[in-house]
């Protein structure tokens, strides 16, 4: 779906990123990789399928829009290191285009310098770029003139139907001062958020981006 | 020593106590001598305790008869379980009591989750001869190093309560230890002791499982009966009661005037919130109370439930209001009443509850009855007739938990490890198992050495190692999350309440206080507290003297009428058919039963009700199996999926024990759909698993089973953030296995639970092949009728579609802030 914001054109991509058309940014949040192979270690038994998962609907995502820049708004590695991050580098070794660019979140607990190799800067203060501002908490103020977009939140939204029906999905909710991110990793869980009527909400649902009424 | 000197020095020790042993006393011991082993069906408070102590204490004697003195530090002996901390205690007395004056010297220990780790050690150094303990805790025992020569000399477990363990996956937990114990020791005696179940044969079968050719073991029956008596709080108009709820407030004068005229009394409530809204309630209006009342509910910290305990012991108290927390464990002998608020849902329960009153034999136990809305009156009535006919529900044994099974292999990891195939072998002994697969085993043991699937070179995953064919555990952080998760089956995330000085509350769930900020007040263990801070699973308060009615609430245990009960309230309502008003609560009733006749129809034994009608919410289509509310959860939505297979149309459900609701915002036909065919049991497996909400029950019931499986951890106090990065939702670990792995044992078993436990397929067969026998009703009230009222007021709603979920989002909006 696109949409036009602070008269920008933002492609929201079903697999949970927004591609910025004006300055060819693809951004996304909460990608919580090595998470699998965590659970792994500990000895507790998550299928390893889902990290393969994690990286094709990375590959896919940047297919669709050949960005020239990546941003990962934090979380971008579930914890301390391992085998996933040797993964994650030849991943990025492919697109020696693109650069990747992380917004540190409270997950990202690695050694900055390992990045260094990767060519990925590190940024631990929320990133301006135009008419927006990058985190990866939601910022408490933000400055004017600007706008938030942030992760760390996981959003999912109740949907209310008559005869008391309701549903939880994921999604990308704009608010007035800024917008949060679903989160991009698989194994990530949905955090119930709740909407204000000024608010512009688009959930994801059987592999598409909908509009939904306020 | 003979038979008969055995039964001499038993006989003699008990007329020095001043009484005269029961019949089945004498039977136990006898059969207990000749090395048998037996299940003693007896009540609490009947002297079941004592009809195994004494032969376990005489066996001993007569071991040693014609030595100077008996030997002391004999080594573990004799295993007695109990499911009940508190009641460890008691025993250890009775126990000690007896072989004080018999002249044994044995060391009587208890293990239990309070057992401190300095004790542990002591008595892993030197064993008592006879170990109270719990199932948890026997398991942690076989997870020590060399358990073997613990147990190489032990005579007897003694399953205690096993009523209570039969069926729950604790039961499981005592199976499993009995068949590493057989193993170690065949000649092994198993008791059981337990109160009477609809399924006694079959409760006795499981505990003897399956380890010798010819089965050997007898149930002896206690005598002994209780006389009880049911008298309903009446309110003195029906008008006083509402249609619908669960509090029953609105009885409270009369409830308090009952209190009052008694020394001690019991006010048992279903639901912990409920316990604390009494509890605030009559301290409101009655605040006499104040010091003489308490609270007793398994969310509050265990150092004040044990001080509720202990005064009631004393008999400092005039009144504890209390859960199911307090059905079971020790006599409570200053009690006099014991009144039970709402529904208690099965006829054991009433029982044990009513049993909690009039100790003294012959004594009558009186309950109070009170109910919530007034329909529940009925419900009164049912209860009578059903203790006359000594109509007691069954306990359904869980039976391949390979949840149980994963954390018990885990378990034997932890000790020496383990060789699979003998492990096997004696697993498949115990009745829970006798019917794994090989590939089920085999699904397991990778389970636990793999994380399920096949190992790659790759794989990092870290948990049971194989070395020399030998199952031992190589991840010591993962041993120590092990040894910490046997026995704590964790639900929703609970989190501490404490002091700001320390001083512990007790637990609430996460979600009550994710909706509240520091400053907030809420009402917990009856007092006014104020949210300081809320850090680390904890929250931090202070006490406050603002006034709130916020009280939290928590989930699970949410029961359903047994079937005992919906057969006995299906007669009472054809007993209105067919205007027999004898009871008290049925005369009470007339006036609700004829608005409900002229609104609608009372329904014969042979008729099946269906009301339908409109209003500004949407049509309601409503069904009256009564059945209770699991299994008219499983009826509604196949009721529901099976007209949404004829339209597209969306339901939202209701239900309670009565019957159930199908609210839409599209008019049916219902002359033409609702018919017997679709009530027919054709398809009937199927069509439930079509039905979306098999799904969200196999999501609620998988989540023990991560637990237990040992896939959640809950996280610790202090523990590092490479610790906390491991928490994760059972919720979470469903959706990726039913994505990644439909074939997981653990999600097919949760699916298995479901059709099982909640929504008992059997049952629900046998009510559709009733329905197939009956005439289908159908009404059509201009408005809701008593009987629909307190089925529509509920809220736990559940939802059936055929539209597509995007069809769907186009016509829902999103909750606003307000």
């Amino acid at each position: 779906m696109i949409i036009q914001h602070q008269e920008q054109t933002l492609h929201l991509h079903p697999l949970r990123g927004i591609y910025w058309e004006e300055q060819d940014i693809l951004f996304v949040a909460d990608l919580h990789l090595g998470k699998a192979t965590h659970f792994r270690l500990a000895g507790i038994s998550v299928p390893s399928d889902i990290m393969d998962d994690n990286f094709s609907n990375l590959n896919t995502i940047i297919e669709t829009y050949h960005p020239s820049r990546v941003l990962f708004l934090g979380d971008l590695f579930h914890s301390s290191i391992n085998s996933t991050w040797d993964i994650f580098s030849m991943f990025v070794a492919n697109y020696p285009d693109i650069t990747f660019e992380l917004v540190q979140g409270n997950h990202d607990i690695i050694d900055t310098q390992l990045f260094d190799p990767l060519n990925i800067p590190i940024y631990t203060e929320p990133l301006v770029i135009g008419p927006y501002i990058f985190s990866h908490y939601p910022l408490l103020d933000t400055p004017e003139n600007l706008y938030n977009f942030h992760g760390h939140i996981h959003p999912g939204i109740q949907l209310i139907g008559k005869g008391k029906q309701y549903i939880k999905l994921p999604c990308f909710h704009f608010g007035t001062q800024c917008c949060v991110l679903p989160a991009f990793g698989k194994f990530t869980g949905l955090a119930k958020v709740v909407a204000q009527k000024t608010d512009a909400v688009y959930v994801i649902a059987e592999g598409q981006v909908i509009e939904v009424k306020i | 020593m003979t038979r008969s000197e055995q039964l001499h020095i038993a006989t003699q020790w008990f007329s020095d106590q001043g009484w005269e042993p029961f019949k089945f006393q004498t039977d136990t011991w006898k059969r207990y001598w000749q090395g048998k082993s037996g299940i003693v069906n007896a009540a609490t408070g009947s002297g079941k305790t004592y009809s195994l102590i004494i032969p376990i204490l005489i066996e001993f004697l007569s071991e040693h008869r014609g030595k100077d003195r008996l030997p002391i530090q004999n080594g573990l002996q004799a295993i007695w379980i109990t499911p009940i901390k508190a009641l460890a205690k008691e025993i250890q007395s009775s126990a000690q009591r007896a072989a004080n004056d018999l002249g044994i010297e044995w060391d009587i220990g208890i293990r239990t989750g309070d057992t401190s780790s300095s004790d542990r050690a002591k008595q892993k150094k030197n064993p008592p001869e006879l170990l109270i303990t719990t199932p948890e805790s026997l398991h942690l025992m076989i997870a020590q190093r060399h358990h073997e020569d613990i147990f190489k000399n032990i005579k007897v477990l003694v399953a205690d309560e096993w009523h209570e363990l039969v069926g729950s996956k604790r039961g499981v937990q005592v199976e499993l230890a009995l068949s590493r114990l057989k193993a170690i020791r065949p000649q092994l005696k198993i008791w059981g002791i337990s109160a009477t179940l609809g399924n006694m044969e079959e409760a006795a079968s499981i505990l003897f499982g399956h380890y010798d050719q010819q089965p050997d073991w007898k149930i002896i029956k206690s005598s002994i009966k209780k006389k009880i008596k049911i008298q309903t709080i009446l309110p003195d108009e029906i008008d006083k009661l509402p249609w619908a709820g669960h509090l029953g407030l609105h009885l409270m004068d009369k409830v308090v005037d009952v209190i009052i005229s008694s020394k001690t009394t019991l006010l048992f409530t279903n639901t912990r919130n409920q316990c604390e809204r009494w509890y605030q309630t009559i301290l409101e209006y009655y605040p006499d109370f104040a010091g003489i009342m308490a609270m007793h509910h398994s969310a509050m910290d265990r150092s004040q439930r044990e001080w509720v305990e202990q005064s009631l012991h004393e008999g400092k108290l005039q009144l504890v209001v209390c859960t199911s927390s307090l059905d079971l464990g020790v006599d409570f002998r200053p009690v006099e009443t014991v009144i039970q608020v709402g529904s208690p849902k099965g006829v054991a329960r009433f029982l044990q509850r009513a049993g909690r009153s009039g100790h003294r034999p012959g004594a009558e136990s009186v309950i109070y009855f009170v109910p919530t809305h007034s329909l529940e009156l009925l419900e009164s009535a049912a209860l009578r007739r059903a203790i006359q006919r000594n109509n007691i529900e069954s306990r359904k044994p869980y039976i391949r938990s390979f949840d149980v099974l994963a954390q018990y292999l885990v378990t034997l990891s932890l000790s020496d490890g383990f060789m699979p195939d003998q492990i096997f072998s004696e697993v498949r002994k115990t009745f829970a198992f006798s019917s794994i697969s090989d590939e089920e085993w085999n699904w397991v043991l990778a389970f636990i050495h793999s994380g399920g699937a096949a190992l790659d070179a790759y794989d990092e995953y870290n948990r049971v190692g194989i070395v020399n064919g030998r199952y031992h555990i190589q991840n010591k952080s993962a041993a120590t999350r092990h040894r910490m998760s046997i026995g704590t089956i964790v639900g929703d995330t609970t989190m501490e309440v404490k002091y700001l000085k320390g001083g512990r509350i007790g637990q609430v769930e996460e979600r009550f206080i994710s909706a509240l900020s520091p400053g907030d007040v809420f009402m917990f263990t009856g007092k006014a507290l104020e949210i300081v801070k809320v850090r680390n699973m904890e929250v931090r308060v202070r006490a406050s003297k603002k006034k709130t009615t916020r009280t939290p609430s928590w989930g699970g245990g949410r029961m359903q009428f047994s079937s005992q009960l919906s057969e006995e309230l299906r007669h009472q309502i054809s007993l209105i058919y067919s205007g027999d008003y004898k009871s008290i609560e049925l005369k009470m009733l007339a006036p609700l039963i004829t608005l409900q006749q002229s609104r609608s129809h009372i329904p014969s034994e042979n008729e099946f009700l269906v009301e339908y009608f409109k209003d500004r919410e949407g049509y309601h289509l409503i069904m009256y199996p009564y059945e209770g509310r699991f299994v008219n959860e499983g009826l509604s939505t196949l009721i529901a999926y099976r007209i949404s297979q004829q339209m597209s149309i969306s339901f939202s459900i209701a239900m309670n024990d009565y019957g159930f609701e199908l609210l839409s915002d599209k008019e049916i036909d219902v002359d033409r759909i609702i018919t017997h065919s679709i009530f027919t049991t054709d398809g009937l497996m199927d069509d439930i698993s079509r039905s979306a909400n098999e799904v969200e029950m196999a999501r609620r019931k998988f989540r023990d089973i991560a637990s237990i499986a040992g896939l959640v951890f809950k996280g610790f106090p202090g523990a590092e953030k490479r610790t906390k990065h491991l928490q994760s939702s059972s919720q979470l670990f469903f959706d990726m296995f039913s994505e990644y792995e439909p074939n997981n044992l653990l999600i097919l078993q949760a699916y298995e639970e479901v059709m099982y436990f909640q929504l008992e397929e059997d049952r629900m067969r046998s009510t559709l092949e009733r329905i197939q026998n009956q005439n289908i009703i159908i009404t059509r009230p201009n408005k809701a009728t008593p009987f629909a009222f307190p089925i529509m007021v509920d809220r736990m709603r559940e939802t059936v579609t055929s539209e597509s979920l995007q069809d769907r989002i186009q016509k829902m909006r999103i909750k606003l802030i307000e």
